[in-house]
């Protein structure tokens, strides 16, 4: 009986060492020069950003991660479906890497495409401490492409991340400059009436928040792969040949929306997992989320990959080109979008049950502030409300938002309404139970929380494994929030039933409802926080933990593994 | 407020049809000409199978010789609708634009076809059927045949133009002998 158990556990041996592979890490002290301002940061074998790791799905992984900084450090594989002990979260997944330590990180990988890894100690990550990850597919792509090319973006800020996060605690718009002006006001109130333009601005300030909050950081320059706009990445092509371009967004606060004047783009996959294909002119990539696309320039010319921010304070640029050295021109940045008061929405007072999200459909058109309850927002008169009128729309955005993006050939903008799983990655049903979530903060003292309460003040949130959760996300601040959930995948509801998208990372726009499910099949402990920086830093952060499952015994089995004959 | 934009859009949907309709219907004008025309079944002597997956071809090549007329019995293995398509590149950019009309007017959805909203009538005569003799839409399981002649040589691309997947790379080339 033994020799058999022998035999069957080298059998399991010998595949995994087929496919094993060693992978060595060193994180250091490096110098990142944006051709404007060189600024100590950290890096990766000497770099930042660090190198693209390439994995093949089905091979077991070493990594060995040497620490050179004089404190400590953790690298989280960001969207990679691991055991939780390797998931790189200091004090959630293990204590994280002294100085002058070694750690070994050891998992199976389990799925393919496009992700990233980077610090989660301190603010190593904003300081450069992130790379790639491309996990090639067991089977073929379901998708053609002759070149592929990382583009992973960063906003570059020249001040120390704990200077930035002091400033913000002190002055939480010491980095807005696009705050409203007295002159504006005047105009406002020529257009609007004094009387409505003066209510609006005290229900503004009411809301511990200013008009222009689109971006809370700003002053960064914006670097693709390295290499900020006047360095310009750039990446060769011969004419009519696809390329796949992995879109990466590793900034610490920044939203960019990017464009590649002269070629439409086709989404074929977000987060690491594929999209049924939609051809778009312009994507908004959230902070941490990536998105493939492929384009197919035919003509011997470079073209310029424009990512613009958000809030139009800065942007990153690169290009395609035939040849290196080849520019096409830089578009100028537009106007900064502006909050509505219906991007309020959520603030408390209101009656959000029947926001937005996926079930406005049957909102008047006109009336954009229908659906909330009015009798609680005891002095604010909505009458007197300027709206734009007939805005762009997107069931992500609040109704009447004014940040609902639009493309600026004036084509297909991507929204999450147009994400669909390739192929469905569970059974679909339904969720045993849902779990509200409500994104709080206040920005005059520069807080941030889950239903009021951060992380140091928390109870985990408990999940059973085997269960399928529904996660309704209500925001109640007027800042994007992307939600990342480590260790399982969030089933964004773009209400496609079975072909709703796998991310990683969700974003919920101001005064929206989101919901997403997610199928809890890892057990343990994880993180599950806004991956905006300094929103993460100030306690918009819950920890998960993951009750039952195979796992609480798998965990222990490599102390038991010798005697486990014994016990059959 | 909403009728006039359905007046654009039914609008733009002829106009596409209309010239779309000189550009395929083999037989001798337009882009046609390049790709071949509608077989007849006592000509083929050879019978190529396609199998659609989501979203590939399998093969993704297929060489013939000019003026040889081929049986295709083309299968949908996947789990979305797939069209198979014979053409040149210009033609099947062209019948994109449809395909996207097809998408937005609910008559693609996913894995089905709507055939009540493909036989509406679009005003002026037109429709969104899909019947044109050099491609067939399937949906997941289905299968169909298509004779084919290939008359000459030409840069010619067997395709789907469900929106994106062409893009994609949902496309096979015909290499001429």
């Amino acid at each position: 009986m033994k020799k058999t158990l022998v035999a069957g556990a080298l059998s399991l041996l010998i595949p995994a060492i087929g496919l094993a592979a060693e992978y060595n890490l060193t994180v250091d002290r490096v110098k990142i020069d944006t051709g404007e301002f060189v600024k100590e940061g950290v890096g990766y074998n000497g770099k930042s950003p660090g190198p693209v790791l390439r994995f093949k799905e089905g091979e077991e992984v070493s990594i060995n991660v040497t620490n050179n900084l004089d404190e400590m450090t953790s690298i989280h594989w960001h969207g990679l479906i691991l055991p939780f002990e390797q998931d790189g979260v200091p004090g959630i997944s293990f204590p994280g890497i002294k100085p002058g330590e070694t750690f070994t990180y050891k998992f199976p990988i389990t799925q393919s495409g496009t992700y990233w890894f980077h610090s989660h100690s301190g603010f190593q990550e904003p300081e450069g401490a992130f790379g790639s990850i491309i996990i090639e597919p067991e089977g073929r792509e379901p998708f053609r492409y002759d070149r592929e090319y990382v583009v992973q973006l960063t906003d570059k800020h020249p001040h120390s991340s704990e200077r930035v996060m002091r400033n913000l605690k002190v002055t939480p718009d010491y980095y807005n400059r696009k705050q409203q002006t007295v002159g504006e006001f005047f105009s406002d109130a020529s257009e609007n009436g004094f009387l409505s333009t003066v209510k609006e601005r005290l229900a503004w300030g009411g809301m511990r928040m200013m008009q222009a909050d689109v971006e809370d950081l700003q002053g960064f320059t914006g670097m693709i792969n390295g290499k900020s706009p006047k360095q310009n990445w750039t990446g060769i092509f011969e004419p009519g040949e696809r390329i796949r371009l992995r879109f990466i967004n590793s900034s610490a606060m920044t939203y960019f929306d990017i464009r590649i004047p002269g070629l439409e783009m086709t989404v074929v996959q977000a987060d690491g997992n594929n999209v049924q294909p939609v051809n778009v002119d312009e994507f908004r990539i959230g902070v941490a989320e990536t998105y493939d696309v492929i384009v197919r320039p035919k003509d011997e010319q470079a073209y310029t990959i424009f990512a613009e921010s958000k809030g139009r304070s800065g942007y990153a640029r690169a290009t395609l080109a035939t040849e290196e050295g080849m520019e096409a021109a830089v578009p100028e940045l537009r106007e900064p979008a502006r909050l509505t008061m219906a991007d309020m929405g959520g603030m408390s007072g209101m009656d959000h049950g029947d926001m937005p999200g996926m079930d406005h459909g049957d909102m008047a058109e006109n009336d954009e502030m229908a659906g909330m309850d009015h009798s609680n927002m005891a002095n604010m008169d909505h009458g007197s409300m300027a709206m734009p009128e007939a805005g762009p729309s997107d069931p992500f955005y609040a109704e009447g938002s004014g940040l609902v993006p639009t493309a600026a050939n004036g084509g297909k903008f991507l929204s999450y309404a147009d994400l669909k799983a390739q192929k469905p990655l569970y059974e679909q049903r339904e969720p045993a139970r849902e779990i509200e979530l409500r994104l709080t903060g206040n920005m005059e003292r520069y807080t941030w929380s889950i239903n009021g309460v951060k992380y140091e003040d928390a109870d985990p949130i408990r999940l059973k494994y085997g269960e399928r959760v529904r996660f309704k996300f209500v925001n109640e601040t007027m800042m994007t929030h992307p939600m990342h959930l480590h260790g399982m995948w969030s089933i964004l509801d773009v209400g496609a039933g079975q072909w709703n998208p796998v991310k990683h990372t969700v974003s919920v726009q101001p005064g929206t409802t989101v919901y997403m499910e997610t199928e809890v099949d890892a057990s343990g402990q994880w993180a599950f926080h806004c991956h905006l920086t300094y929103h993460m830093a100030a306690g918009m952060f819950r920890k998960v933990i993951v009750e039952g499952g195979p796992e609480s015994t798998q965990a222990a089995s490599s102390e038991q593994s010798s005697n486990a004959g014994g016990d059959v | 407020m909403i009728s006039p934009r359905l007046i654009v859009a039914a609008t733009a949907m002829s106009i596409s049809f209309t010239a779309f309709g000189g550009g395929t219907h083999g037989g001798g004008h337009g882009h046609g000409a390049n790709a071949g025309e509608p077989g007849k079944a006592g000509d083929a002597n050879r019978t190529v199978s396609i199998k659609m997956y989501d979203n590939y071809y399998e093969p993704e090549t297929i060489a013939v010789n000019p003026g040889e007329t081929v049986r295709f019995v083309v299968q949908n293995k996947g789990q979305l609708v797939h069209e198979f398509n014979i053409g040149t590149p210009d033609v099947h950019e062209a019948h994109q634009k449809e395909m996207m009309m097809m998408v937005e007017h609910g008559a693609i959805q996913g894995g089905k076809l709507n055939h009540d909203m493909m036989e509406m009538d679009m005003g002026d005569g037109q429709s969104m059927k899909h019947d044109d003799p050099n491609s067939v839409l399937l949906e997941p399981g289905e299968s169909a045949e298509i004779i084919w002649t290939f008359s000459k040589q030409g840069n010619i691309e067997f395709a789907c133009n469900v929106p994106g997947h062409y893009q994609a790379g949902m496309y096979g080339d015909v290499n001429f002998n």
